[in-house]
């Protein structure tokens, strides 16, 4: 039966691979097939989640005299689910992307490998349980994110994709250094084994220092976040989407599990990484506001929204439990809310942005009335980022004033305030513009009907997420906070 | 393995990072990191792990040398980089690079200095424990390089001797265990699709705005 | 299963419907029109059954969890059911309305799409069940009514549109906090268990009173009390049946409607009487009640005029709530219905001059009554009963107000009672002198703004159907105020029954 169960896992989690290299070799036309293949994958999760509700699945693997470990629990699996279903949206968005936007451009098959790559990448930090394997995991992620935004193949893509590639290096050595220092002190990579001897004191702390700022680089949190924008502004959509929902999350995945085995009472620097989190709302908010261009709006939304997952740490650390279990309720359920909302949100003005031929948001006079489903997806979309009701983005944010104010932490409630004024103010910039009706008419071209209706569905997801969301918390909470 | 014989190799891991990251000849810079990559494999032979000897020969000295040399090179249609680097260095612009080159180092200087007072490492005699001093010169050498230049070649080239100081590092702390050689080896590989990758898109990024920096409009 | 069926599907009429509208292409004129139709008779005829299965004992409930120790609940209980009737009815005339008025006009499938939706948050603040229910329709309305402010999209409507967003996005924020604070203290209260809070110690009283003029202070946005009434002169670039829904149906009527379940369902009128709140409450009220009178003295616009009596006329059920005891209690109850069903008459007969003569200053209407006579008919209605002249429903608020505020020792509310009446007839009369007895063009004096001919009648019969049927409605709540089912007879019910012991 567990037996079973890792075969299961092992092969939803490698499947990716050769999916993607399929896609690759197979003409254009039968990448519906694939997407159709890979479909069956969040199936497998689905079967897997009941069955790690009671206890994790675990493991590990014999390479010579490595031995890799690994983890699957309810928060893992549910993140892997995450995974799955919005990499197959882009994925099954990227067909007609292709069709509408890049017909012709032989470097998109190039795309396929790339995500298979990344989905494996994710679901092996999903599941890692030692440090290595992290690495491993994380390193593939960055490479694969960095291919991905790297195939436009215009300059000032590959000038944002060198800067990122460099950052996410550096970002990959500063995490080497950490675990060197963590290993030379504690003899062990593995996570459960790491936890058991090691004692909060200064090399530990310095290691973690480095690791936070490697992943924090990587996380592009403020403020590390300087190479996010450009990237995004110059990516296709589906790697946008996929890479402002998922690729950051990833990093902040590990900084937390990490700090939560090794620091779980540092309170000090938990603040310190609570007052990052609390500048990257504003900050991220700020820039949205003022951005001219559509798709920089949506960049910098998400530096504004990781700051809100920031708020954990300082909540988590040294807090009553029933603090501490809706904090992290709430940062999970923001992360998932988030990444729907967040492809999207990128795929509705990617959408918006091919039909006028215009991406700055004065063009998008009119669009109201000639695009309605696509604003439409922007604005279910943005319900969830400005945490209004009853979407995910909203429960969540209720759960966290609940936590801030039962343990006195009173300045999240003022940022969580500002962050969604100002999400509200650079959204209603937006949706404002659309509705202006004195304008030059634009031509708007057709787009397929898939590629209005897979964002439409991600956003509704977001948002009847918030309705549901007692189903994966109830799950959250019986694998505990651990 | 002999202490001495450590030192010897770290101080000439040293020197040949030196030349590797002073020299504005890009291609004598490159051929210096073959070299440095070959005494990092020779290194690892006589730490008793030839497997990695082999990975870091192949991977690090043969593959990233290719990759970094096929950039100065005549392949493809492409036109050729300058040989020489003639951008200014970067100097004491850009505080952050610095603050950051700082902090990592003022941060492994203290870990370190921790580490060895918690007595839990062995302290003297250890070969492995006397390549840390020239792991951490190489990493400041990496380090200052990475933030002072701004030629693209260049800063791959401090990423490359940057990531070797680390593996130094980690090798001398932990020892060539199994945990070890599983870091460094997923670390040479990372550091050569990270140089291929960052070569392949330095030609274009010539190719298509004659440009060798981040920065735009700063030509060569 | 009938007990969760119908709460369910009275709030999904109009949602589905709303998604039906935006998926049908803007020129399906006639499946729109059928659909909006059907949609709100049914959700009349669900609403009315339920209303008879109340008043025979059953109930209607669903409800699920949503968070550990917090649920979505949806309950129908006579107060709400009461607020939905309301809200049901004059959906079904405003939707005739907008049809009429948006003839050929761009926009029709957004419009009439975001209109769904709008009437889908207010049936769902009228049933939810608690206050994160309540909370999660309270936004629901103010992203869906937007779109309708900013409908024309002219600079002027896109501004009001921004200016109504800060104003009520902020007010959720408070409110959001507020509620949150007292599920912390308190845990997820079902509207209607007052026990809860009643237990308090008087340690935790000062909490308790921050608690609630926090609420109060985000309820206050939309209901449009001084000094966060800004938003709602403003908002009248709007379309006119778009205003009727503002003022008179569903955004200032949801305020209101927040501070009744605070005050009756969470707080309990005696523990906010403990607390001193009710005071407070009457003196707010009665402060908004005589600026916004004064306000709309000064104002030249017919339908700025109305919104000023809006933010006054609203305020008259919060003094309602303000006054403890049966008496005042019904005022305010009875008044939620009363001035809906005269505030949407008026704003109607403002939309029809506007449309069939293009007035829109007080000062065109000179003679208007001559031109059109049965809309004049119905503004005159209405702007009586708001004056509160025997026997339209104005005069039952304000006489319960009067009695009210002699059972609760509160006598120097019938001085603002006085006042504010002086003052409505003030700013109503001279109105209707203009309407009736000024010579106009059709006396051959001057000349009417921009006239059109939109209909057999004076005016289209889509226009002026609605406006009669309200007025109508108006006159029989007042004359027939003894009948069951009645807004008088249902608020003394529910006072009776739920709030009295």
């Amino acid at each position: 039966m567990n037996s079973a169960a890792s075969l299961l896992l092992w092969l939803a989690l490698v499947a990716p691979l050769p999916l993607g290299l399929l896609a690759w070799l197979k003409p254009p036309r039968r990448m519906r097939a694939v997407v159709l293949a890979a479909s069956a994958l969040p199936l497998a999760t689905l079967w897997l989640l009941p069955r790690v509700g009671e206890g994790a699945l675990q493991g590990s693997l014999a390479l010579g005299g490595l031995s890799l470990h690994w983890r699957l629990d309810a928060l893992a699996a549910l993140l892997l689910l995450l995974t799955q279903l919005v990499l197959l949206a882009s994925a099954a968005y990227a067909v007609g992307h292709r069709r509408a936007a890049l017909s012709g451009d032989v470097s998109h098959a190039r795309f396929w490998p790339l995500l298979g790559g990344l989905a494996f990448a994710l679901g092996l930090i999903w599941v890692a349980a030692d440090l290595l394997l992290l690495y491993a995991g994380l390193e593939l992620m960055g490479l694969c994110a960095v291919g991905m935004m790297l195939l436009p193949g215009k300059a000032e893509a590959i000038r944002a994709g060198l800067r990122y590639l460099i950052y996410a290096l550096v970002g990959s050595l500063a995490w080497l250094l950490g675990v060197a220092l963590l290993l030379g002190a504690w003899g062990t990579l593995e996570l459960a084994g790491l936890a058991a001897v090691a004692e909060p004191d200064a090399t530990t702390r310095i290691g973690m220092a480095l690791l936070a700022g490697g992943l924090l680089l990587k996380a592009a949190i403020f403020p590390l976040h300087g190479w996010l924008v450009p990237v995004h502004a110059s990516a296709w959509t589906p790697v946008s989407a996929v890479h402002g929902a998922l690729v950051v999350k990833a990093s902040f995945f590990i900084l937390i599990t990490l700090w939560r085995l090794l620091l779980p009472e540092a309170i000090t620097a938990a603040w310190v990484l609570g007052m990052l989190g609390a500048s990257a709302v504003l900050w991220g908010g700020l820039k949205a506001w003022r951005a001219d261009s559509l798709k920089q709006v949506v960049a910098w939304s998400t530096v504004g929204q990781l700051g809100y997952l920031m708020l954990l740490f300082p909540l988590l650390a040294g807090t009553a439990a029933s603090v501490a279990a809706m904090a992290w309720q709430a940062t999970w359920l923001q992360l998932a809310g988030h990444a729907l909302a967040k492809a999207a949100m990128f795929m509705a003005a990617g959408n918006l942005m091919l039909s006028t031929g215009a991406s700055r948001l004065v063009d998008l006079a009119g669009t109201s009335r000639r695009l309605p489903l696509s604003l439409m997806t922007f604005g279910i979309a943005a319900v969830t980022l400005m945490g209004l009701p009853p979407s995910a983005g909203f429960t969540a944010k209720w759960l966290l004033l609940q936590a801030s104010l039962e343990s006195g932490q009173w300045p999240w409630v003022a940022v969580l305030v500002l962050g969604t004024l100002l999400t509200a103010a650079y959204v209603f910039r937006v949706l404002r513009c659309s509705f202006v009706e004195q304008a030059p008419r634009h031509e708007f071209h057709p787009l397929p009907r898939g590629m209005d209706l897979i964002p439409l569905l991600l956003a509704l997801a977001a948002v009847g997420l918030g309705l549901v969301a007692e189903w994966p918390l109830a799950m959250l909470r019986q694998g505990g906070v651990s | 393995m002999t202490v001495s014989l450590a030192w010897a190799l770290g101080g000439l891991l040293v020197i040949l990072a030196c030349c590797c990251l002073l020299d504005r000849q890009l291609r004598r810079a490159c051929l210096a990191f073959i070299v440095f990559a070959l005494v990092m494999s020779f290194t690892w032979w006589q730490l008793g792990v030839p497997w990695l000897a082999a990975a870091e020969a192949l991977l690090g000295s043969l593959l990233t040398g290719a990759a970094l040399l096929h950039a100065l090179g005549r392949a493809g249609d492409v036109p050729r980089l300058p040989q020489r680097d003639a951008t200014p260095p970067r100097g004491t612009e850009a505080p952050a690079h610095w603050l950051a080159a700082l902090a990592w180092l003022v941060l492994a200087g203290l870990a370190l200095a921790a580490l060895l007072r918690s007595g839990r490492l062995p302290l003297d005699g250890d070969v492995e424990l006397s390549l840390v001093p020239f792991a951490l010169l190489v990493m400041v050498l990496g380090l200052w390089a990475f933030a002072h230049h701004r030629h693209l070649l260049r800063r791959l080239l401090a990423f490359n001797i940057l990531g070797s100081g680390v593996f130094l590092l980690l090798a001398g702390l932990a020892g060539p265990g199994p945990e070890v050689q599983g870091l460094i080896l997923v670390g040479l590989a990372v550091a050569l699709v990270g140089s291929v990758l960052g070569v392949l898109l330095l030609r274009r990024l010539y190719a298509l705005e004659e440009s060798v920096t981040l920065e735009p409009g700063a030509g060569p | 299963m009938s007990g969760a069926f119908f709460p369910i599907a009275t709030l999904s009429t109009s949602l589905v419907a709303a998604a039906i509208i935006f998926l049908l292409p803007e020129g399906a004129l006639r499946a729109r029109t059928v659909l909006n139709l059907a949609a709100a008779v049914l959700k009349i005829g669900l609403v009315a059954w339920m209303v008879r299965g109340l008043s025979q004992g059953q109930t209607y409930a669903v409800e699920f969890p949503v968070l550990e120790g917090l649920a979505f609940v949806l309950r129908a209980d006579a107060l709400g059911i009461m607020f939905a009737g309301l809200s049901s009815l004059l959906w079904l005339f405003t939707t005739i309305y907008a049809i009429g008025y948006l003839e050929d006009s761009p926009n029709r499938r957004r419009f009439f799409g975001f209109f769904s939706l709008c009437v889908a948050s207010t049936l769902g603040i009228s049933l939810a069940g608690n206050l994160f229910t309540f909370l999660i329709f309270y936004e629901l309305l103010t992203l869906s009514t937007y779109p309708l402010v900013a409908h024309r999209g002219t600079p002027k409507a896109l501004a009001a549109a921004t200016l109504y967003l800060r104003f009520t996005l902020t007010a959720g924020l408070v409110l959001m906090i507020g509620m949150v604070a007292l599920h912390t203290l308190a845990g997820d209260i079902r509207f209607g268990q007052r026990e809860i809070l009643a237990e308090f110690g008087p340690e935790q009283r000062g909490t308790l009173i921050a608690i609630f003029w926090v609420l109060i202070a985000g309820f206050g946005v939309k209901a449009g009390l001084v000094p966060l009434h800004g938003w709602l002169p403003r908002a009248m670039v709007a379309p006119a049946p778009v205003s009727a829904l503002l003022h008179a149906v569903a955004v200032v009527k949801a305020g209101a409607f927040g501070i009744v379940r605070l005050v009756y369902d969470v707080y309990g009128a005696e523990l906010s009487q403990a607390l001193g709140l009710l005071t407070g409450l009457a003196v707010v009220a009665s402060v908004t009640i005589l600026y916004a009178s004064l306000r709309a003295l000064a104002q030249v616009e017919l339908k700025r005029r109305l919104a000023f009596s809006t933010v006054s006329q609203v305020s008259y059920v919060i003094l309602g709530i303000g006054l403890f005891g049966p008496l005042g209690t019904i005022a305010a109850l009875s008044h939620l219905l009363h001035q809906g069903l005269m505030k949407i008459t008026l704003f109607f007969c403002a939309g029809n001059y506007a449309e069939e003569l293009g007035i829109h200053r007080i000062d065109e209407l000179d003679g208007a009554g001559r031109r059109m006579p049965l809309t004049s008919l119905a503004f005159s209605v209405g702007a009586l009963g708001m004056i509160g002249l025997p026997p339209l429903v104005g005069f039952l608020s304000k006489w319960y107000l009067g009695t009210g505020a002699v059972q609760a020792g509160m006598p120097w509310v019938i001085a603002v009672l006085v006042v504010s009446s002086l003052l409505n007839a003030a700013y109503f009369l001279p109105v209707l002198y203009r309407l009736w007895f000024c010579p106009g063009p059709d006396h051959g004096v001057g000349k009417w703004p921009e006239e059109r001919h939109l209909g057999r009648f004076e005016t289209s019969s889509w226009l002026l159907l609605p406006a009669l049927a309200t007025a109508l409605f108006s006159v029989m709540a007042g004359l027939l105020a003894g009948l069951p089912f009645t807004p008088l007879e249902w608020a003394t019910r529910v006072a009776n029954l739920e709030y009295l012991p």
